[in-house]
């Protein structure tokens, strides 16, 4: 009873300082995320892992940019994009936005299949059971009690890094592979700078920045509580890439070194638990990705939807009712529906999309960082809280990084070569 | 009467009395200090800078600005002291629309164009708040300006007149000089108030508060959920909090200073009324989850041997909220709560009935420490619209009202 009741004690400390940066980090180890690591890991081994460092760096400073902006205005960043530049920006933003946002929930939905695809469950009922789910969590106002659960089953995470520990992997080899990137042959091949776009996108995804902003808003956050959000913020950035990490090394040890280099569905994905679990490794990743993708599939949609009509001006909340903000719940339903029925086409490649999504959130994402960075750097908005110059560096590096990946990746397309 | 889009005038080329063009509109400003819809000044961009064109001496907007005064009359523009300017101001912000009770977003505004005695006169009509306003945005410049008026006629309007917009500033100053108060809005109800401050950033919350009138907000705060009420407190100087603070019912007040941190509600308490802080104090030191956390200290209590007349007249004198006075009490001389009438028996009975004759049997009482629950349950068991709660002996402290226990099982569901 003493020993429940410890547990109990422990468990609301947690939830009590686990704040909206966590919960975004959180997400963003989605279906999407642990995809790409997967593939990243069982398709280059270690020769990935260099990118864990600047995208930490680059990620830390992106979502505080996010959270500080959330903080100081008191408004989401679609708001500040439609009231600095205009109609028109917004709304190309907004479009670019569903359709980015649109592959991820498509991501989401691709993960729930396969994970309840190594549980002998058919797609076809899965999938739209689960997209139900999804609808009525968020329109029946259920989804602060159920965003506890989720977040609670988010520890499976940590399984990956026990999993990477007995894989008993080249430790030595791994931590240099982490500080020296690989020769630099690897930047002329496109499917490596595919990856990289990859992992990078899924790592900093656009819609993050929207949700997070959004949530350190809603939760009421201010300019003097902000130092708190601010160590909430970093510490979910270092516990997502550190998972991200050990995701990469887990596949590296077990898929790449047994050649398996193409993973191509989720039970290709679950050997990477093997040393951890054994035989029953597929349940272990089978829940641990449903976990994650109905998590994300739950908020991706409904952060579009808010982003959008608040940036557009429509009606938005999930206090209304249908009647009242009919353009908020189209959109939500929209994304869901569609983003559900694309997975239920008959062999549909559920990595590969779900890998295409997260790349296309990598070139993407370069848009997103201009606005913030143009936004966070207008006094009249920030007044004293207007970026350092150190943090402007590293953000618009980023910015300039990705948009060179992305040009050195359709190089080589030119070329035919892959 | 034509009327003309904001964003269609904005960058519209402006010609000087030779007939060469020699600037572009680049804002359209008022003076609300003068008038607060009638268009004033005309910002030119010119190729010596930003100058402003007063808008009496223009003389056609069709087909470009011509105007009747030499570009060399035309003040260089420092500034925009006293100016609302339309396209930063305006376009793209955030307004309350006071008919429709709700915040919405700026597409375009409509501008009527009126000849007053032979001179052009431009006034804000009203603000489009619809697709046809965001469909002119995204697609001016894109499509031929004909196509592009073609396409707007077939959408309807949505449209706010410009007499529904209150406007939000967050500066201070600029809110003294541009006129901007919040009397429309004060006339709405509490809740719809509430609801529209609900749907502010922290700053407009604030700026909205400073401005209204503190009874005004003061029935806003007690409707506003916990949260943003203490976020409201918070970020107000004491001096206005206590001054809403003390505008609140009681019971709503204590609950609210009672969350904010020990230190800001000593800071308010400082700066209230001494009768005030002191019975603010008092309900303070009762716990919140208890009768006494939930009572109001308003209420109006006779003495036992008064008549309806009595009532009646305390009834008159009696300065606290309506809702406490659906019934009235009955106290002896040492406070000790005697008896309780319901109004509507004091109604109907002549002015020489003696109170005592009128009461409810049983008088059902509650005491200052029992819990919420038992508190509730009395409401329900007698069907009460209020309960009079006690202490110790017997005297009587405060009285619950549905409302409370309603809030209080809305809280709980």
């Amino acid at each position: 009873m003493s020993f429940l009741k410890r547990w109990k004690i422990r468990l609301l400390i947690f939830f009590a300082v686990v704040g909206p940066g966590f919960i975004t980090a959180n997400v963003d180890n989605d279906a999407g995320g642990i995809w790409t690591y997967s593939a990243a890991g069982a398709q280059f081994g270690h020769m990935l892992l260099w990118t864990m460092i600047p995208i930490t760096v680059a990620l830390i400073v992106v979502q505080e940019i996010a959270a500080r902006m959330g903080a100081v205005t008191g408004k989401g960043l679609s708001d500040l994009i439609r009231e600095e530049f205009g109609f028109r920006i917004t709304f190309l933003m907004m479009i670019g936005l569903v359709i980015v946002n649109f592959g991820n929930v498509v991501t989401e939905f691709a993960g729930i299949a396969g994970s309840l695809e190594l549980f002998g469950l058919n797609k076809y009922y899965t999938v739209p059971i689960c997209a139900v789910i999804v609808w009525l969590i968020v329109v029946k106002g259920q989804y602060k009690t159920v965003e506890k659960v989720f977040l609670a089953a988010s520890f499976f995470y940590l399984t990956y890094i026990v999993a990477g520990v007995l894989a008993k992997p080249a430790w030595l080899e791994a931590l240099e592979a982490t500080i020296v990137p690989p020769h630099k042959e690897m930047f002329l091949r496109q499917d490596y700078l595919y990856m990289v776009i990859g992992v990078v996108g899924t790592t900093i995804a656009p819609w993050m920045q929207f949700y997070l902003q959004a949530s350190i808003v809603e939760k009421g956050v201010t300019k003097r509580q902000y130092n708190a959000s601010r160590l909430d913020v970093v510490t979910g950035c270092i516990f997502t890439d550190i998972v991200a990490w050990f995701i990469i090394v887990a596949c590296a040890s077990t898929l790449y070194v047994h050649g398996y280099h193409n993973i191509s569905d989720a039970k290709d994905a679950a050997q990477a638990l093997h040393p951890l679990a054994g035989d029953y490794a597929y349940i272990l990743f089978a829940m641990g990705l449903f976990n994650a993708s109905l998590f994300a599939a739950s908020i991706l949609p409904l952060s579009t939807a808010y982003a959008v009509c608040e940036g557009l001006g429509f009606e938005s909340g999930v206090g209304k009712r249908f009647g009242e903000a009919p353009v908020f719940y189209w959109l939500y339903t929209i994304l869901i529906v569609v983003g559900a029925g694309v997975i239920l086409l008959p062999n549909i490649p559920l990595v590969k999309i779900s890998i295409l999504s997260q790349v296309v959130n990598g070139v993407v994402l370069p848009f997103v960082l201009v606005f913030m960075l143009l936004l966070v750097n207008k006094k009249e908005l920030m007044g004293e809280y207007v970026s350092s110059p150190l943090y402007n560096i590293i953000a618009w590096a980023t910015t300039v990084v990705m948009v060179g990946l992305t040009l050195a990746w359709f190089w080589t397309l030119r070329g035919g070569s892959g | 009467m034509p009327t003309f889009a904001l964003t269609e005038l904005l960058g519209t080329p402006v010609f000087d009395t030779a007939g060469s063009r020699c600037g572009r509109v680049r804002e359209v400003a008022l003076i609300p200090q003068e008038d607060r819809a009638r268009v004033a000044i005309l910002i030119i961009k010119t190729s010596t800078g930003d100058r402003l064109l007063p808008f009496v001496s223009v003389t056609s907007i069709n087909g470009g600005i011509r105007t009747s005064s030499p570009t060399t009359d035309w003040v260089k523009r420092e500034g925009a002291e006293g100016m609302l300017l339309l396209g930063r101001d305006l376009l793209d912000q955030q307004v309350i629309d006071v008919f429709g009770r709700k915040v919405v977003r700026v597409n375009d505004l409509d501008l009527l164009q009126e000849s007053v005695a032979n001179r052009l006169v431009l006034k804000v009509g009203s603000v489009d708040v619809g697709p046809r306003g965001a469909v002119r945005r995204l697609l001016k410049g894109v499509v031929p300006l004909v196509a592009l008026r073609a396409l707007l006629r077939q959408i309807p309007p949505r449209t706010i007149p410009w007499d529904f917009v209150d406007l939000i500033e967050t500066d201070p100053a600029r809110r003294v000089k541009l006129k901007i108060s919040h009397e429309r809005l004060a006339k709405l109800h509490p809740a719809d108030i509430a609801d529209i401050v609900e749907n502010l950033a922290p700053d407009e919350r604030e700026a909205v508060f400073e401005t209204l009138e503190q009874n005004v907000a003061a029935g806003a705060l007690e409707e506003v959920e916990p949260r943003v009420q203490k976020a409201i407190l918070e970020s107000l100087d004491s001096e206005r909090a206590a001054e809403i603070v003390e505008e609140m019912e009681p019971d709503a007040a204590a609950d609210l200073l009672a969350d904010l941190p020990e230190e800001r509600t000593s800071e308010i308490l400082l700066e209230m009324e001494p009768q005030e802080r002191r019975e603010m104090v008092e309900l303070l030191e009762f716990k919140e989850n208890t009768a006494a956390g939930r009572m109001n200290t308003e209420y109006l209590a006779v003495g036992v041997s008064a008549t309806v007349r009595d009532a009646i007249e305390a009834l008159r004198r009696f300065e606290g909220g309506v809702e406490t006075v659906s019934t009235i009490y009955l106290i002896d001389s040492h406070g000790t709560l005697a008896g309780a009438v319901p109004l509507a028996k004091i109604v109907l009975a002549t002015p020489d009935t003696p109170m005592l004759s009128l009461t409810q049997e049983p008088l059902i009482s509650t005491h200052a420490g029992s819990k919420e629950k038992e508190v509730a349950e009395l409401f329900d068991k007698y069907n009460l619209s209020t309960l009079p709660v006690v202490d110790d002996n017997k005297k009587l402290t405060g009285v619950i009202t549905s409302d409370d226990i309603i809030s209080l099982l809305r809280a709980n569901l």
